[in-house]
């Protein structure tokens, strides 16, 4: 019954902003381009959307009692919350009976309708509700209300018959004017919603499949918003293509997935009886309570278990296994779509360019839903990870933390930062996620939310407000013009610089890199050799608040750089501040109490079982320790000091380059011309996959394209020219030779009768003297040839 | 209605149609073409009533038709519909319907035009309803000469080449096609169900109320599933004997390629489904890993060389290479026990093999709508150099909005039908051979490569480029509603594909079946006879 309502609730939420995408789109194209409306519904729907998500939320929490918010320390120790256990699935309501010992049910799934069942194989569209999807769902609701409102403003220029794009050129050096497309922008939002709630409600690792490819195009669409600009169309070309590079490797961790287990649902099917027919992924591999993989003793492979846990046959009566190294490559190629989606080392090249969309999708798409569904996925598929992968993930997300926040230190586009430190923080998720720190990587994937599309926001504020100027060289003391836009942007700064006050106050990015970073301690603690996986986060947190505070430095304080863009300068309209406002608030205190916090205790609720214990060495196979909670919580408040420390540093760094004037940064620019150049440059990121990918795939196509025009066809053409010939020679054998003959024979016979008539005379004596001679020639011959 | 009436009529609708247009006068151009466009309304009716006549439930052919057509040769004049013939019968008649539609374009000769419009789609038709073989060759011809005069008369500047080279291929395509048929004639004692295709696949799959009494032994299975399989490689097409389709494509006019990419490449993969598989079960295994290893290198050849096209429709010719490479894959990844010869994860088979029929309706409506969006910007500028366009998303933007919901189609765009075929085939390759299936799945970054880059040359951008700016007006109602009708179709189907699956499951189930238990018997047989050796 509560699944039911629950599926309800979110479904709505879900299917609104499509029916608001539909809406608007045909309602905008024939209605007037000045009218606000199309806006107006898109905020109805999900606005809408965030009341279901937020009261499903509340049904769910009140159905179990709000039990996952008793915080039982960091111990966390009990493992009552498995998966397998939880049948409600079919929409049958014997979901409370089959409850198990110690909580209420707290995972709902089930399935909405089949795309294709063939044999025992069936694709179909599920859904999967636990504390995860409740948390992502008001979450991604939440902001994406707070960013719509705040574009009814950002994008108020657009409401006009003629808009004239500064951007965009014609060839005769004139801007481009056309129609405003005010009504588009809200369709394509809405589509965004619509695809990503879709991606967040999942039951089924194929499902994601389908939604992350739309929330791919939606993207696409949104960073190709001023399609009269190349640059524009070129970076929403690029996001996608580098998202289907990622999601090459999704597929190969689908068929994998698919051809070993025969099913993409993660949670259990049940029949009506209430009775589970498939365990689903998550209770197909299962763990013993050290975390060790139920292996097949003759094979050695994983084993697929059944409901019950037990080794599962096939219909021939052999045990169903998957080869450790499939598993390996399964969950490698899932996580290659996480970083494809999630702009991580090596494919974190496309976020930066994807900037050339309005700010508002930047906000919304580009920092806080769709480019941390990949970290989503990686926790949301997290029981099918084995040690390898996850060791995998740790590193990526490790090289790309660091990366990006090296090429923020010297950017100066405004938004560039932010895109930048984005793929920085999306390390900071990946890494904590890699290392064990399961809820650490959630939790930081949620207050990043908040404070990051917050900073967009404030960054849209300041472009609005200085008439679409980006460059933070020519901004400057701009606190007095705007000074709710810098007050709100501080707060985010502070928040994701991860400054605090210990015990007195501290914002959420503090608590939540805290975490990340614990985690991390405890991963390089208990295998030393991967210490680099502790020594870069603390080191780039130091960045991280360098780069922040620089930008808020360089934008609010100090001298105007440039008088033009200062004078016409203005605080955003009510409709802009108070999104920033609502926004400030959460960045802020989402986290409150921390790891003991509500926010923490929610998103675990639903912790995958073996977390919690952490797996020990001796048993794994790659010789991994994984820490358990204890073990993170034991050294929680060494690397909370240590990263403190480090972002204070940062601060102070940035304060004394940026806040004063103690130092000439031309002078230090001169000196380290060398690293600044290849920081501007992207540690050439683009010029390599350029040379290397790009210019040969051209190669190649023309290749084939010449294949068929100059190796296919022309031996086709040399056939055809070869019949041609030989029709030829057959002609002129005809012509020449047969008739040739026959006219030979024809011309000679009447030659010879030619040449006869003379013989013709009319005269008797010659006729009987012609005859006296042929009858002796004749008796002549005919004696020499008998003689007898 | 009656079943052989029925029948009967999809297919001679449209000749009778054609027949009295003769006592049309050829200067009321109007009448001639409502007169048409009413003849494929109506067949297209036909076939919908067809389909609800049709009964999923039922394995095998329904409806049959079975009446002497040439006795001394036992040609029968038999038809029959089932699950794997009505999907394309369905497809037929709709894009005769839109591309008759979209014929209000041609304006030379325009009632020889109709005639051998509609005397095209009653060969189309008889194509997919006919099960005698000897009638379906006879269809299949009766299909290629209207083709040929198609593409030759009312076609661009270089038509006779690629109507001969179109006519050519084919043709030599179906003389391997008549090799093929004569060996099973005679094979199995030229009786008078020898050219019964249903009585040939039950005797290939050693049903025990098989009428014929002969088995068709593996060397035979072997040679005429090569001889079959290169006739229908040609039409579907498959690298390395596509050459002919781009250039057919881009001399055709626009009706005329919607209905060559929207059914009659179809007519290769339903070759291969109804008779080279049926027939030759043996054959189609012992040839199964070039089958899948032609179809993977199709979808990744015909992605490169569409990346390197500049003429926007050879661009979306080359996409049909590719997407129909997925067909042949789907089709073949049967993997056996080399030991047994029984079948390893039948299940991922029938997946491939409806995901390849998936495809075919997929894309049936994904190209016709691709070929119709660039016929619709080329009747406006009379040039389709990718080079020369951009902007039109500003200019038309109802037209580009429509164009990116079908190229995105073409692209595998969920929710869309082009991503249910791919996808479903991709993932049931793993089982066959997970290299080739890597290799298969790499193409999702070369589709997403050429369609991107050409909508960005084409529809987006600051301004349009080439000649005749001037007369770029919006699409019109005509356009809309053709393509409407495919936008909407490719988003039913991609939304709810079990519209298709439905009808096909139990038809493709029994496919498998019976193509699983013919390759045991006859691999027992070339088993027993190696060991006696």
């Amino acid at each position: 019954m509560v699944g039911e309502t629950l599926r309800n609730l979110l479904m709505v939420a879900w299917l609104l902003p499509l029916a608001g995408f539909a809406i608007e789109i045909f309602g905008g194209f024939w209605g007037k381009r000045t009218s606000k409306t199309a806006a107006w519904i898109a905020v109805a729907c999900i606005g809408t959307g965030f009341l279901c998500s937020a009261s499903a939320l509340v049904l769910w929490g009140n159905s179990n009692g709000w039990t996952v918010l008793e915080s039982d320390g960091h111990g966390h120790a009990d493992a009552a919350h498995t998966e397998a256990a939880h049948p409600e699935p079919g929409h049958s309501e014997a979901a409370d009976s089959a409850d198990t010992a110690h909580s209420k049910q707290t995972v709902y799934s089930g399935t909405l309708y089949s795309l294709g069942k063939f044999g025992s194989l069936n694709v179909s569209l599920d859904y999967y509700i636990d504390s995860l999807t409740l948390t992502m769902f008001t979450m991604v609701t939440l902001i994406a209300t707070c960013i719509h409102l705040f574009a009814i403003g950002y994008m108020s220029e657009e409401l006009t018959e003629e808009y004239v794009d500064h951007h965009a050129h014609l060839s005769n050096g004139h801007h481009v004017h056309r129609p405003g497309r005010f009504y588009r922008f809200f369709a394509f939002l809405s589509l965004f919603c619509f695809s990503m709630l879709g991606l967040v409600l999942a039951g089924n690792i194929f499902q994601v499949f389908i939604f992350w490819e739309l929330v791919g195009i939606c993207s696409f669409l949104l960073i190709g918003f001023y399609t009269e600009r190349k640059s524009a169309s070129n970076a929403a070309n690029k996001a996608f293509i580098m998202n289907r590079v990622g999601d090459f490797g999704f597929l190969i961790g689908l068929m994998v997935i698919w051809t070993y287990f025969g099913t993409f649902q993660f949670g259990p099917t049940s029949n009506a009886d209430g009775v589970i027919t498939d365990p689903g992924l998550f209770g197909m591999i299962h763990r013993d309570a050290a975390g060790t993989l139920l292996t097949d003793p003759v094979t050695g492979d994983v084993a697929i278990t059944t409901v019950d846990g037990t080794p599962a046959v096939d219909g021939a009566g052999q045990s169903r296994t998957i080869p450790y190294s499939l598993l390996v490559v399964a969950g490698l190629g899932v996580f290659a779509g996480c970083i494809g989606k999630s702009a991580q080392f090596p494919l974190q090249t496309w976020l930066p360019d994807a900037m050339e969309g309005p700010t508002p999708v930047s906000a919304l798409v580009h920092s806080a839903t769709m480019v941390a569904a990949g970290v989503y996925l990686v926790g949301r598929f997290y029981p099918m990870f084995v040690q390898e992968v996850l060791l995998t993930i740790a590193y990526v997300g490790c090289i790309t933390l660091f990366v990006a926040a090296t090429i923020a230190i010297v950017a100066t586009d405004i938004k560039k930062v932010l895109a930048y430190s984005t793929i920085s923080q999306l390390g900071y998720m990946m890494l904590g996620l890699g290392v064990f720190g399961w809820g650490a990587g959630l939790f930081h994937l949620i207050t990043h939310a908040f404070f990051k599309s917050l900073m967009f926001l404030c960054s849209g504020s300041v472009i609005y407000g200085c008439h679409h100027e980006q460059e933070m060289t020519k901004m400057g003391g701009l606190w007095k013009k705007m000074p709710i836009t810098a007050f709100t942007m501080l707060v985010g700064v502070i928040a994701i610089a991860g400054l605090a006050i210990p015990g007195v106050i501290a914002f959420s990015g503090f608590h939540s890199k805290d975490a990340v970073v614990a985690s991390a301690l405890a991963f390089s603690d208990a295998n030393p050799g991967h210490f680099l996986l502790f020594i870069m986060p603390l080191i780039t947190a130091g960045i991280t608040a360098f780069y922040m505070f620089r930008l808020w430095f360089f934008t609010f304080l100090g001298k105007p750089r440039d008088m033009h863009v200062y004078d016409h300068c203005h605080e955003s309209p009510w409709i802009m501040t108070v999104p920033l406002l609502v926004l400030s608030v959460f960045a802020a205190f989402c986290a409150v109490g921390g790891e003991d916090g509500p926010l923490y205790q929610l998103i675990t609720g639903d912790e995958p079982t073996h977390v919690a214990a952490g797996i020990a060495s001796t048993q794994s196979v790659s010789g991994l320790t994984l820490p358990g909670h204890s073990a993170i919580h034991d050294v929680h408040s060494k690397a909370g000091a240590l990263a403190l420390f480090a972002a204070v540093s940062g601060t102070v760094i940035a304060y004394v380059l940026y806040g004063t004037t103690l130092v000439n940064l031309a002078e230090v620019k001169r000196h380290l011309s060398g690293l600044h150049s290849f920081l501007w440059n992207k540690w050439h990121f683009d010029e390599l996959y350029d040379a290397l990918f790009m210019k040969p795939a051209h190669i190649v196509g023309k290749f084939c394209a010449w294949v068929d025009k100059s190796l296919f066809d022309e031996i086709l053409h040399g056939a055809a020219r070869t019949c041609v010939i030989v029709a030829k020679w057959d002609r002129l054998f005809d012509e020449k030779l047969v008739d040739g003959f026959v006219n030979l024979l024809s011309r000679a016979t009447w030659s010879v009768g030619d040449s006869l008539k003379v013989v013709q005379t009319g005269k008797l004596r010659q006729y009987v003297m012609f005859i006296v001679v042929g009858v002796v020639t004749l008796f002549a011959v005919l004696f020499a040839t008998f003689p007898r | 209605m009656n079943p052989e009436f029925l029948l009967s009529a999809i297919i001679f609708v449209p000749a009778v149609a054609a027949f009295l247009l003769a006592f049309f006068d050829s200067r009321n151009v109007e009448v001639i073409r409502f007169w048409s466009l009413g003849a494929t309304i109506i067949t297209f009716g036909l076939t919908l009533a067809l389909w609800m006549q049709f009964d999923p439930a039922v394995p095998g052919l329904q409806m049959n038709v079975a009446a002497e057509w040439i006795p001394t040769w036992n040609v029968w004049y038999r038809l029959g519909v089932d699950g794997i013939s009505l999907p394309l019968v369905l497809l037929t008649g709709l894009i005769s319907m839109l591309s008759m539609a979209a014929s209000w374009s041609i304006t030379k000769h325009v009632k020889g035009y109709m005639v051998l419009f509609l005397l095209l789609e009653s060969g189309m038709m008889g194509v997919f309803l006919s099960i005698d073989f000897f009638l379906f060759y006879v269809f299949w011809e009766v299909m290629l000469l209207p083709m040929y005069f198609l593409i030759g008369v009312w076609g661009g500047p270089r038509k006779e080449y690629a109507a001969i080279k179109f006519f050519l291929y084919t043709l030599a395509g179906s003389v391997l096609m008549l090799i093929a048929m004569l060996m099973f004639y005679f094979d199995t004692g030229a009786t008078v169900e020898s050219f019964n295709l249903v009585e040939l696949a039950k005797v290939a799959a050693g049903a025990a109320d098989a009428k014929l009494a002969t088995t068709l032994t593996p060397s035979l299975q072997i040679t005429a599933f090569i001889l079959l399989f290169i006739g229908f490689a040609i039409k579907l097409p498959a690298f390395p004997v596509h050459t002919w389709l781009p250039d057919a494509h881009v001399e055709a006019p626009t009706p005329i390629s919607m209905i060559l990419a929207g059914v009659l490449l179809k007519m290769g993969g339903y070759g291969i489904i109804r008779i080279a598989f049926p027939l030759c079960p043996y054959g189609a295994q012992y040839a199964a890993y070039a089958l899948v290893a032609i179809g993977v290198i199709s979808i990744i050849y015909g992605a490169f060389a569409a990346l390197a096209q500049t003429d926007f429709k050879r661009l979306v010719a080359y996409s049909s290479v590719s997407h129909m490479g997925y067909v042949l894959l789907g089709l073949a990844v049967w993997k056996i026990n080399e030991g047994t010869g029984a079948t390893i994860g039948g299940d991922f088979w029938l997946m491939g093999m409806n995901g390849a029929m998936f495809q075919m309706i997929a894309h049936g409506i994904s190209s016709a709508g691709m070929f119709f969006m660039v016929g619709v910007i080329y009747d406006r500028v009379h040039h389709r150099d990718l080079n020369r366009f951009g902007g039109l998303m500003a200019k038309m933007p109802l037209y580009g909005g429509l164009s990116a919901g079908l190229f995105f189609a073409g692209l595998g765009l969920p929710g869309l039908c082009g991503f249910i075929g791919e996808v479903f085939v991709v993932i049931s390759t793993w089982n066959y051979s997970p290299l080739l299936a890597i290799i298969a799945a790499s193409g999702v970054i070369l589709t997403a490569g050429y369609i991107l880059w050409a909508m960005q040359r084409v529809y987006l951008g600051a301004e349009y480029k080439g000649p005749h700016a001037e007369d770029i007006t919006p699409i019109n109602g005509r356009e809309v509603a053709i393509a409407g009708t495919l936008l909407a179709l490719a988003i039913v189907l991609g939304v709810y594909p079990r519209v298709m699956f439905d009808v096909m499951s139990t038809s493709t189930t029994e496919l498998v079946e019976s193509l699983k238990t013919g390759y045991q018997k006859a691999a027992t047989t070339v088993n027993q006879s190696q060991a006696q050796r």
